[in-house]
């Protein structure tokens, strides 16, 4: 049971110094491999010329999306979404097609192309710490940051507080919240003095990128039927046509002498 | 509570002791079973134990979470006022220090030649018995000066200095000197205190001159600087690097090194000639205010923008801002500024800067000593008389550097030159010199003098590397240590989990050590949490309370107030200090010239940051999991008009000696400079991790030495850089 | 229209076996070393880059390339069109084997393939990838039985050859439906990227684009698969019937041309058309080798009426169209953009397949060739003119 009834992310570009102790917190809690992560550095980094720099960097990691388009593409379905919000990966049901790697905007699930069968490859990605906030702690990125440039709770009160900061500070922020509705809406979201793309992030509008999909999904079994129909009106009709042609066409049968009718 | 113990119960704690020696067991079970009774753990051996981080000095309370007698996660401790619950990268990757695979476990004994990493393992008993014969040795042969006792500012500290004192050496070297000496000794010369208290909440305009506390992460106060910026305060940030606390500023100037002292002294003339101090406190509590009104005027704008390559309506404009956001404006001393020789005298003039705008007791404040705490302590006899001369010049060549303090780098080449005599040994504990001195190559000359080097550490660094008898520490995560004094607390170190191996303490061993070199009685506890127990003795509060709260309280100070008042001469804030003056100092700051660089040499920067600690973090695999390749910075168009590219790899050469690295080009760094992080290039083949990784800074840095605080300056060092 | 032919199913060139069974060899060698060490031990495949060469060529061309059996089921099963009865086995042969060459990659590539079977107990309906998945396993097996006539025919099993042509029909139908289906689906596998694949091939009509140029590929590779048997196995070319099927390439080019470019008007995207570098150059290579090109050369009455003008006008058809699944589903897709300056985990930004990730699609490939030859040789694949129980 968790605190909040949807759990969700403020991180504030302007506060994070880059320093990573959400990355090594994040490695330790979630006992992640040397050579894998589940949460990185993104960014232009260092811009401008000297003198005149600017640094734009920002850590990210699953956005856990209100319409997680991971969850769509899943052919097996290994993606589900708890009413709170996270979205989680179970590898039982993974076939390891890698879909969803295409599937997200984000580019965030990331696979083991350097496991074997025997090893297992399987898809990883940031579970929101469920066996943190489960307990009342808050996942371990947020928990250790210096600077608070990851903050978490209700993600309407976070919303709210998101466009507050923008209000204070209108010449420091770009006046956008992203994740409020990009692809649906996220609970990653994220404030920044760059335009979002300088942070990494795509440029994306409210329908979840799987909208699309889905739609043309849900035709998928009427279309094949009426299609098996009009085949097989077609089929049956086209015989149909060739029977009579091939009646008209055969040499004319010798008319039969009228049966004698019997007397 | 007795705090005397009777010479009959002392032998008795000592034969268990010694019985507990010859068994090689001492203090782990007890440790475990009494965290499990207090609920710290479970019957599975989990569950959360506070404790304190040992990966920088600042010490941040930590709560480690164990499990199942393991130590799986740490978070930051929210009572500790320097974490606040809070850990940056270094803190979290704390259980990598103590589980890293490279960890010295056992006593060792060097077999090869010096360098060559050839050891064997040893009992404590044998290798304790090989260090207590080689100084009783040295003691007896040429003194007990000619031992060397150098250690890291930590929590055992005192007890480091009690085995020093008892041995009867004078020459006592610790890291100050090469970090903060400048900052220490100005601020002793105008507050009388070595470093007064910040407080940022009230504040609305900070100058850092250095001090990149978003890369140096002190965790407390660098959220603080970062809530301040977060409100909107405005920051201007001096530094040749755009680094990340640069970049977070309102304001960076990227000021030529070795000239902050020009721009803080054009402050100063501003500020005075404008009239923009506030007077009413400049009157009541400063001295010597028109000696500096005197001096100052030469100092211009003008003429500080020729030097500092900062305009002069700049400089002008800051000392306006600074001075009109009074008092609610702070220029923050730091830890050595531009670490030139002259820092000194910009110290003083930043330190001066903050009495103009009268931010005492706003910004500024007394900061208690560790003697007033209400601490208990063992019972010590009196150490014996010291007649040798310090060899590291304190106080005949350093008349101002306070005795606790020393200046290191002259001790290491007064054991290299043998003035005024020759030592003979060296006990190093949780420091590592090979790399922290400036000029590696005269530290590895300096051991080449010493007949025994020992040094206590957890891992195989590069001075482990070159000693005779290396003595496994446990870990911070496995150790006791005195308690730690943090604002109205004493925080405790205590064990989480079991040390590995034969790791112990360094309380134990400086006490078995003590008594094998006869000073027993110098060491009157009977293990770690005795030595606790006495602590706490005063205070009426049981170990195991302790043990689970993970701090005291102290009795609370007088919160009535009092005029303020400094421990100076004069009894206020020295503007003119008449003890720089009686030494034939200038009483009030400077300008001193620095050196500049040759044609074609850089400035060669050295700086933090956020994902090690100076020279002993390097092995750490969840750190340089995260952390950027320790290259060469150099400016992106010098690069080009050199010819030189990303990733080429160049030789780095000073008068000290040379590097081999390769480049990062990057706009970030003014284009006379380059920069190299510190701590890399290790020599010591028993860090499988930081072994080959970049190079080392130390074998560069040319051996310069303020002459007023015994500072160090690295970044006087010149160097040159060409493709390989 | 008697048939002149005698089948002298001979492979002509043993040392074209022999190269043959090498690729096979080294392909085995390649799967077994990704089975052992993982994916990215053999390829360039990444984190940024996670499907590739294998999925461009095998899965998204191998399917399109075998599009020819269901159109040609339909034409002779559906529309009675009997004539075209002598190109039926070999292109049901053909996308059999194709189909087969798809699910082999399928089990390298996969992560899992020993779990491939999962999607048919675990199945999420609003999988682009699960309706693929699942159509390709049922048609492989409508294929299989559409097949199997041809090999009981050649056990001499001719009673079970009749059961099942008795029972054709609903097969045959079953068959061009997941077909259309399956088709289609793999443009619309790129539905859920759409901020990722290029405007100028990302639209929400995608499927219906897909079929329709599935449709010419089918064609094409109907011509083409009866030129290179004609050439390899000594027979003759049906170019009477091959003209037919090549008259209705170009209005099938004409309606894709038609509704691509209608699409890109009203989704506003023909500013693109010219502006955007490399993504503007693939984009008209396509349209002109794959759709203008070929919709001229087939206008041509004697193109259609020459063996060297059919083989070239498929073969540029299916280089244009193999060109257009690579752009969908590679070339045009842009990755998450690698701003990230931590030396990164997210590798392999530019991907270019490795060489053991080109041998294991030449390997899989000439399985399939060799699979065909072996066919041809013992299987009655090319009919002769006996005509068999016309259907039900």
């Amino acid at each position: 049971m968790t605190k909040f009834t949807q759990n969700a992310f403020i991180f504030d570009a302007t506060r994070c110094i880059d320093c990573r102790a959400c990355m090594v917190a994040c490695s330790v809690e979630n006992n992640i491999a040397m050579d894998k992560t589940r949460i990185w550095v993104a960014g232009i980094g260092l811009k401008g010329e000297y003198p005149r720099l600017e640094r734009a960097s920002m850590v990210y990691h699953c956005m856990h999306c209100a319409a997680p388009d991971c969850l769509s593409a899943c052919p097996v379905g290994a993606y589900n979404k708890r009413d709170d919000g996270l979205v989680l990966y179970n590898a039982k049901k993974c076939i390891g097609c890698r879909y969803c790697m295409n599937a997200c905007p984000f580019g965030v699930p990331h696979f083991d192309f350097d496991k074997g069968l025997i090893e297992g490859a399987f898809i990883d990605k940031c579970t929101m710490c469920p066996q943190r906030i489960d307990i009342g702690l808050e996942p371990a990125c947020v928990a250790t940051c210096p600077t608070d440039a990851l903050v978490f709770g209700e993600r309407a009160d976070l919303v709210k507080e998101a466009h507050a900061r923008i209000q204070a500070h209108p010449d420091r922020y770009v006046d956008h919240v992203y994740g409020e509705t990009e692809n649906g809406g996220t609970s990653y979201l994220i404030l920044s003095h760059v335009p979002f793309t300088e942070l990494g992030l795509p440029a994306l509008g409210s329908l979840p990128v799987k909208d699309v999909s889905e739609k043309v999904m849900e035709f998928t079994i009427p279309f094949a039927l009426g299609w098996g129909a009009v085949l097989t009106a077609t089929a049956v009709g086209v015989h149909l046509v060739n029977q009579k042609k091939e009646a008209n066409a055969k040499p004319p049968v010798e008319a039969e002498e009228p049966a004698e009718v019997k007397k | 509570m007795p705090s005397s113990i009777s010479r009959r119960d002392f032998l008795k704690i000592s034969g268990v002791a010694a019985g507990a020696l010859a068994l090689g067991k001492f203090l782990p079970p007890r440790a475990a079973e009494a965290a499990r009774l207090y609920g710290l753990l479970d019957a599975a051996s989990s569950g959360y134990i506070p404790s304190m981080c040992e990966m920088c000095v600042w010490r941040c309370g930590l709560l480690a979470k164990v499990e199942t007698g393991r130590v799986v996660k740490l978070e930051g401790n929210p009572d500790h006022p320097h974490s606040n619950g809070k850990l940056c990268p270094r803190g979290q990757s704390g259980l990598m220090n103590t589980y890293d695979p490279d960890r010295v476990l056992t006593p060792l004994v060097r077999v090869g030649k010096r360098g060559e990493g050839k050891f064997r393992k040893a009992s404590w008993d044998e290798a304790l018995g090989i260090v207590a014969d080689n100084m009783l040795s040295i003691k007896n042969k040429y003194g007990p000066e000619a031992m060397i006792f150098s250690t890291t500012h930590c929590l055992s500290q005192f007890q480091f200095e009690n085995l020093l004192n008892a041995y009867g050496s004078p020459n006592y070297g610790t890291q100050r000197s090469l970090c903060f000496n400048a900052m220490i000794v100005s601020n002793l010369m105008t507050y009388g205190m070595e470093e007064p208290n910040r407080d940022y909440s009230q504040l609305k305009y900070i100058i850092l001159t250095g001090r990149n506390l978003m890369e140096a992460i002190s965790t407390s106060e660098t959220s603080a600087l970062s809530k301040a910026i977060d409100r909107g305060v405005k920051v201007v940030a001096l530094d040749p690097r755009f680094t990340k606390t640069a970049a977070k500023a309102t304001e960076w100037l990227a000021i030529r090194p070795g000239t902050d002292l020009a721009f803080h002294l054009a402050l100063l003339n501003v500020i005075v000639s404008e009239h923009l101090y506030n007077a009413p406190f400049v009157s009541s509590y400063t001295d010597g205010f028109d000696k500096l009104a005197g001096s100052i005027s030469q100092y211009t704008p003008e003429w500080a923008a020729g030097i500092t390559e900062i305009p002069a309506d700049t400089i002008r404009r800051i000392a306006r801002e600074f001075a009109a956001a009074a008092p609610y404006a702070m220029a923050h001393n730091g830890w050595r500024t531009s670490n030139f020789v002259n820092s000194f005298q910009t110290e003083r003039a930043i330190a001066i800067l903050n009495a103009l705008v009268g931010n005492w007791n706003v910004a500024m404040f007394p900061a208690s000593g560790e003697e007033s705490s209400g601490l208990g302590a063992p019972p010590q006899p009196s150490y014996p008389r010291i007649s040798a001369q310090r060899l590291d010049g304190v106080p005949w060549k350093y008349p101002f550097v306070p005795l606790k303090i020393g200046v290191f780098q002259e001790l290491r080449d007064a054991a290299l030159s043998g003035m005024p005599y020759q030592a003979h040994g060296w006990f190093i504990s949780r420091q590592n010199p090979a790399m922290s001195l400036p000029d590696r190559g005269r530290t590895l000359q300096a051991f080449g003098k010493m007949d025994f080097i020992v040094t206590i550490d957890i891992l195989m660094n590069d001075t482990a590397w070159f000693s005779d008898v290396v003595l496994p520490e446990a870990s911070y995560l496995e150790r006791y240590d005195p308690l730690n004094i943090v604002g109205d607390k004493a925080f405790i170190r205590q064990p989480v989990i079991e040390p590995q191996g034969e790791g112990k303490s360094s309380l134990w061993i400086y006490k078995e050590l003590g008594k094998l070199l006869g000073l027993g009685d110098y060491f009157q506890y009977a293990d770690d949490e005795d030595y606790l127990k006495q602590q706490l003795a005063p205070l009426g509060v049981s170990l195991d309370d302790v043990r689970q709260k993970g701090y005291v309280d102290l009795p609370a100070e007088s919160t009535e107030f009092s005029e303020p008042t400094w421990s100076t001469p004069s009894g206020k804030i020295e503007i003119f200090s008449s003890t720089l003056a009686q030494g034939n100092f200038a009483g009030v700051p400077q300008w001193e010239e620095p050196p500049v660089p040759a044609a074609g040499q850089f400035y060669l920067l050295t700086g933090k940051v956020a994902q090690f600690t100076q020279f002993g973090t390097q092995n750490n695999q969840l750190l340089h999991k995260y952390s950027d390749d320790p290259r060469l910075w150099i400016n992106a168009a010098t690069a080009k008009s050199l010819g030189l590219a990303d990733n080429d790899p160049v030789e780095v050469t000073s008068d000290a000696g040379k590097v081999h690295i390769r480049l990062q080009v990057t706009q970030a760094i003014r284009p006379d400079c380059v920069y190299l992080t510190p701590g890399f290039g290790h020599l010591s083949r028993g860090l499988t991790t930081a072994y080959g990784l970049g190079a080392c800074d130390s074998d560069l840095h040319v051996t310069y030495t303020d002459p007023i605080s015994g500072g160090q300056a690295l970044s006087q060092t010149f160097v040159t850089v060409k493709k390989i | 229209m008697k048939m002149h032919l005698t089948i002298n199913p001979r492979l002509r060139l043993q040392p074209l076996v022999l190269v043959l069974l090498a690729f096979m060899g080294i392909a085995f060698v390649i799967a077994m070393v990704r089975y052992a060490s993982g994916i990215g031990a053999i390829s360039n495949l990444g984190n940024s880059y996670p499907w590739g060469l294998w999925i461009s060529f095998d899965l998204f061309t191998g399917v399109a390339i075998s599009s020819g059996g269901f159109l040609m089921a339909a034409t002779v099963y559906i529309f009675e069109l009997k004539q075209f009865k002598p190109l039926l086995r070999p292109s049901i042969l053909t996308a059999f084997l194709g189909y087969i060459m798809v699910v082999i990659a399928l089990l390298v590539d996969l992560g899992h393939p020993e779990r491939i079977w999962y999607m048919m107990i675990h199945m999420n309906p609003t999988s682009v990838l699960l309706e693929i998945g699942i159509c390709v396993m049922t048609y492989l097996a409508v294929l299989a039985i559409e097949f199997a006539p041809v090999v009981f025919e050649g056990l001499k099993w001719q009673k079970f050859a009749h059961i099942i042509h008795r029972f054709i029909m609903p097969f045959v139908i079953l068959g061009v439906v997941l077909s259309t289906l399956h088709q289609s689906s793999l443009g619309s596998l790129l539905l859920i990227q759409p901020a990722k694949l290029y405007p100028l091939w990302w639209t929400p009509i995608l499927p219906i684009l897909f079929f329709i140029s599935a449709l010419s590929i089918g064609l094409s590779m109907i011509l083409l698969e009866s030129s290179l048997s004609a050439l390899y196995f000594h027979r003759g070319l049906e170019t009477h019937l091959l003209e037919k099927l090549a008259r209705v390439i170009p209005i099938v080019l004409a309606v894709y041309a038609l509704v691509r470019f209608g699409q890109l008007a009203i989704a506003g995207d023909l500013q693109y058309l010219f502006i955007s570098g490399l993504m503007s150059f693939l984009f008209w290579t396509e349209i002109i080798i794959g759709v203008l090109t070929p919709m001229i050369l087939f206008s041509i009455k004697r193109v259609r009426q020459s063996r060297k003008g059919l083989l070239a006008g498929a073969v540029i058809v299916l280089f244009g169209m193999t060109l257009n699944r690579f752009n969908v589903s590679w070339f045009a897709v842009q990755h998450p953009d690698p701003i990230t300056y931590l030396p990164t985990f997210m590798s392999n930004v530019h991907y270019i397949p490795s060489l053991p990730e080109v041998f294991l699609s030449i390997g899989i490939f000439s399985a399939g060739i060799l699979a065909f030859g072996l066919a041809v040789k013992y299987l009655p694949v090319f009919e002769d003119e006996e005509p068999h129980n016309p259907p039900a």
